[in-house]
């Protein structure tokens, strides 16, 4: 793409992000999320291969509906109450009605359903920016408004972790995977974002360094299917031994650092007395994590027949910068010791 | 003069069955024209009068021409209307959806109003959207220049998303 309008577009969504960051007015909040949307539909299309514009449009026909919920909420809290405030929601309807949209926004169970088909048109690095920049917005605002319904954000909640954990085990497309991956991640997150909000901003954050290394991770491997990514440890043998660890931290194992989160949130549930709640969601993480066993199994743990000749990619230089991935991969693996600093950290 | 807004309202219903049962683009858009001109006339009854000359102005004039220049481009030569039984039990239904959803929601006919009243808490020396649309050249003026930023960006996408003509990734016209 020509670097200008890139430089355009990717400036309009950092623009969006910080305008819906920045507003304490839904009509604001509600731009920055439209101005995020529109951004980045032409680097969703960019290779203008017909899969990509379906994903594009479909992300398109998704995002605009919740945006036109969003709208009709906020006009109904200024009917009511006669301001525009986010934080000022005291009224069930409109909340309860900015609640779905945002969770049709973000791609929660049972408003999941073009998560996975979406991120499957793309190339690996939008599908990145898809999972992790768009989401910043709408958890900002789900952050700030006060929830009217208790069960309304449980149900959603414990339906995204059991869908994306269902979902993705019969795939081997790995943008599908980490689509249901990152719906159960954000039923997580929603699981316990009216108990200990930071929680909630805790989990989005670790979600976003593990996705990150793993989308990056692929990409380097140049991978898009479990089929490949079995042929690719000759690539770059050290991230083939590296990728189980982040599958596993994805997975939520001790002693990665995708444990705390979910370590945090299962506690922070048991003191609210929902300790069933608590178990069946520590039950569906299990779904999530065979799927990530499997692609460790096929990446690292299994070396698929092969000829001699392609053993040997690894001898040739490499132009990918992997510094990022580096970084991350590091924060992904080993930063569950610094648990109580983060905590201190991130309440808000 | 309630009987007045009764049938704008109910000319706006089904307006709006109009274009949702519609599955072609003509059709569909003179809905949308019913719809607009309709919204205009209850706008106009409450008083924004000037909201309403740009709807017409802008919405209808500008939008609404554009776009049905570009679907007469994409031309289908038998445009399925409510001449197709399809078409026409599908309108029906919505507006068998409206009537039964209206009469679940409403305790009577007689206690409440559907019309919305205005209450006039202050008096104002200009009128409400007049004075909106000077607001936002004078102390919204950072939010103006970022609206136009937006619309210079909203450019710039549907430009990439168009280009290419048969190569790109909206088919050709």
């Amino acid at each position: 793409m020509n670097p200008y309008i890139l430089t355009i577009l990717l400036f309009a969504m950092g623009l969006g992000t910080t305008i819906t960051f920045a507003s304490s007015h839904w009509l604001l909040a509600w731009m920055g999320l439209e101005i995020n949307t529109l951004a980045i539909l032409p680097l969703m299309c960019q290779s203008h291969h017909p899969r990509a514009v379906e994903a594009t449009i479909k992300y398109f026909l998704t995002q605009a509906t919740a945006a036109a919920m969003l709208l009709f909420a906020s006009i109904t809290n200024a009917w009511i109450t006669g301001q525009w405030n986010l934080e000022f929601m005291s009224y069930s309807l409109p909340t309860t009605l900015v609640t779905v949209a945002l969770a049709l926004k973000i791609g929660l169970a049972p408003l999941h359903a073009w998560m996975p088909e979406v991120l499957q048109g793309l190339d690996l690095t939008t599908g990145l920016i898809l999972s992790t920049w768009q989401k910043l917005a709408p958890f900002c605002l789900l952050l700030q408004i006060n929830p009217s319904n208790t069960s309304l954000l449980l149900i959603l909640g414990l339906a995204s972790t059991l869908v994306g954990g269902w979902g993705g085990l019969n795939q081997n497309q790995l943008r599908k995977i980490l689509a249901y991956s990152s719906i159960a991640h954000l039923g997580w997150m929603i699981l316990v974002l009216q108990f200990f909000p930071s929680l909630t901003l805790l989990t989005l954050l670790m979600y976003f360094v593990m996705t990150f290394s793993l989308f990056i991770s692929f990409k380097v491997n140049n991978s898009t299917t479990i089929n490949s990514l079995s042929m690719s440890w000759s690539k770059a043998p050290i991230i083939s031994s590296m990728v189980p660890f982040i599958l596993l931290s994805l997975g939520g194992l001790p002693p990665l650092s995708g444990f705390m989160p979910k370590w945090l949130i299962l506690q922070e549930l048991t003191k609210q007395s929902l300790a069933p709640l608590a178990t069946l969601a520590a039950l569906s993480a299990l779904l999530s994590l065979y799927f990530y066993l499997r692609i460790s199994y096929a990446m690292t743990l299994t070396m698929s027949p092969n000829i001699l000749l392609n053993a040997l990619p690894w001898r040739l230089p490499s132009n990918q910068h992997t510094l990022p991935l580096a970084i991350t991969t590091s924060l992904t693996i080993c930063l569950l010791p610094l648990t109580p600093a983060i905590i201190t950290l991130l309440t808000l | 003069m309630m009987y007045m807004m009764y049938f704008l309202l109910f000319g706006l219903v089904l307006g709006l069955a109009a274009v949702a049962s519609n599955p072609s683009p003509y059709f569909a858009a003179l809905g949308l024209v019913v719809v607009a001109g309709i919204g205009c006339g209850v706008l106009i009854w409450h008083g924004g009068s000037f909201l309403s000359l740009i709807l017409f102005l802008i919405y209808l004039g500008g939008m609404l021409v554009v776009f049905a220049y570009s679907a007469a481009l994409a031309a289908e030569p038998y445009p399925e209307g409510w001449g197709s039984w399809p078409v026409l039990g599908l309108m029906l239904g919505y507006l068998l959806g409206v009537v039964s959803v209206g009469t679940l929601f409403s305790s009577s006919m007689y206690d409440e109003s559907w019309m919305v009243c205005d209450e006039f808490g202050e008096f104002y020396f200009v009128r409400g959207d007049m004075e909106g649309v000077a607001t936002l050249y004078s102390s919204g003026g950072f939010m103006l220049a970022m609206g136009v930023w937006v619309l210079l960006v909203t450019l710039f996408v549907v430009l990439e998303l168009t280009r290419g003509m048969s190569r790109g990734t909206l088919r050709a016209v």
